[in-house]
């Protein structure tokens, strides 16, 4: 898919990393990571002008995250029809008003793997759009211009710079994952008793 | 009381989450490790784009045109190699074109357009010839 998506980028340019970026970020498997970094050398290369085609991904990876909050928040009733009477929902909804922000910003460049669920939850969970189009826009900027600068600088030599952004995303989510466990494990398994007076 | 199904789930969940740390810590550290070993060309260098000249970074999704520009050989000269012709294969992938015209010998046309672009590559000024000492 990768080998695919690249060799359309060098015949195509800007217009159709427009398109891969927007379909990806409405939850198609692509590897996006890769292709700005990527594209990132191409315009190092001359093949891409860097302002252009920076642009054109920006503008379109936040358009395509602005159609998975929107699927997220027009299905909201027939979700909350399934769980709204669970006390887990209303908690999570809770939470993600509190730490939402920088699960968007986060998961837009660095645990990208999880950034349509997290989309769909911001939509569902009927977080602020303008809030959310702020963590967007900060996170997609890291993203392109930050990762496809890295390209940029690497040059040819690219692809180095892409697999340790790949590996170090997956062992961020990782690391999420062991600590939710973690701390589920504190929560859960706590003396009750810590309320109780001493009988004395 | 902790039921079993929240036991369940802990236990997935720190099993999950140390298989993943485990996998990607090691190969996240084995890439940086190349990284470091890579150093970047300076960014702001005169010549922006400077020529290729390692030609185990070909890959399969590349075009000729694409080879062409980066290695500086003409493509041309790399269709001629190949033996096939330049009209309607300008677009298509190293990948692409060895299926098309040699789909018995997987990774022929790889190397044959290594082949051809270490025999005809420009050399590059060496360092001391450019750069006389006082």
């Amino acid at each position: 898919m990768a080998d695919f998506l690249l060799t359309q980028i060098i015949n195509y340019g800007a217009p159709i990393l427009g398109l891969i970026v927007f379909i990806g970020a409405m939850g198609a498997p692509f590897p996006g990571t890769l292709i700005i970094v990527a594209v990132g050398a191409f315009c190092r290369q001359g093949f891409l002008s860097w302002p252009i085609t920076g642009l054109v991904a920006f503008i379109c990876v936040v358009l395509g995250d602005g159609v998975s909050y929107s699927m997220g928040y027009y299905a909201r009733e027939s979700i909350l029809r399934r769980f709204s009477a669970s006390p887990q929902w209303n908690r999570a909804e809770k939470s993600f008003q509190n730490w939402g922000g920088m699960s968007i910003f986060l998961t837009r460049f660095l645990i990208t793997g999880i950034a349509v669920p997290v989309n769909l939850l911001a939509g569902t969970g009927r977080f602020p759009f303008k809030r959310f189009l702020m963590y967007d826009l900060a996170g997609e900027a890291i993203w392109v211009f930050g990762y496809g600068g890295l390209g940029y600088l690497f040059g040819t030599q690219w692809e180095v710079v892409s697999d340790f952004i790949s590996n170090f995303g997956g062992f961020v989510l990782g690391l999420v994952v062991l600590v939710a466990g973690l701390l589920l494990a504190r929560r859960l398994l706590r003396p009750k008793s810590s309320k109780i007076d001493d009988p004395a | 009381m902790i039921t079993s199904r929240q036991r369940t789930l802990i236990t997935i969940l720190i099993v999950i989450g140390s298989v993943i740390v485990g996998f990607f810590g090691w190969r996240a550290f084995r890439a940086f490790n190349q990284v470091r070993e890579h150093r970047p060309p300076p960014p702001f260098a005169p010549e922006a784009a400077p020529v290729e000249t390692d030609v185990e970074l070909i890959r399969d999704w590349m075009t000729i045109s694409y080879i062409s520009k980066t290695y500086h050989v003409p493509s041309k000269t790399l269709f001629d190699a190949l033996s096939i012709p330049s009209r309607d294969n300008e677009e298509k992938s190293l990948a692409q074109l060895n299926e098309k015209y040699s789909p018995q010998t997987p990774g022929i046309i790889l190397e044959v357009v290594k082949a051809a672009i270490l025999a005809n590559q420009t050399p590059l000024p060496s360092v001391t010839a450019s750069s006389p000492q006082p």
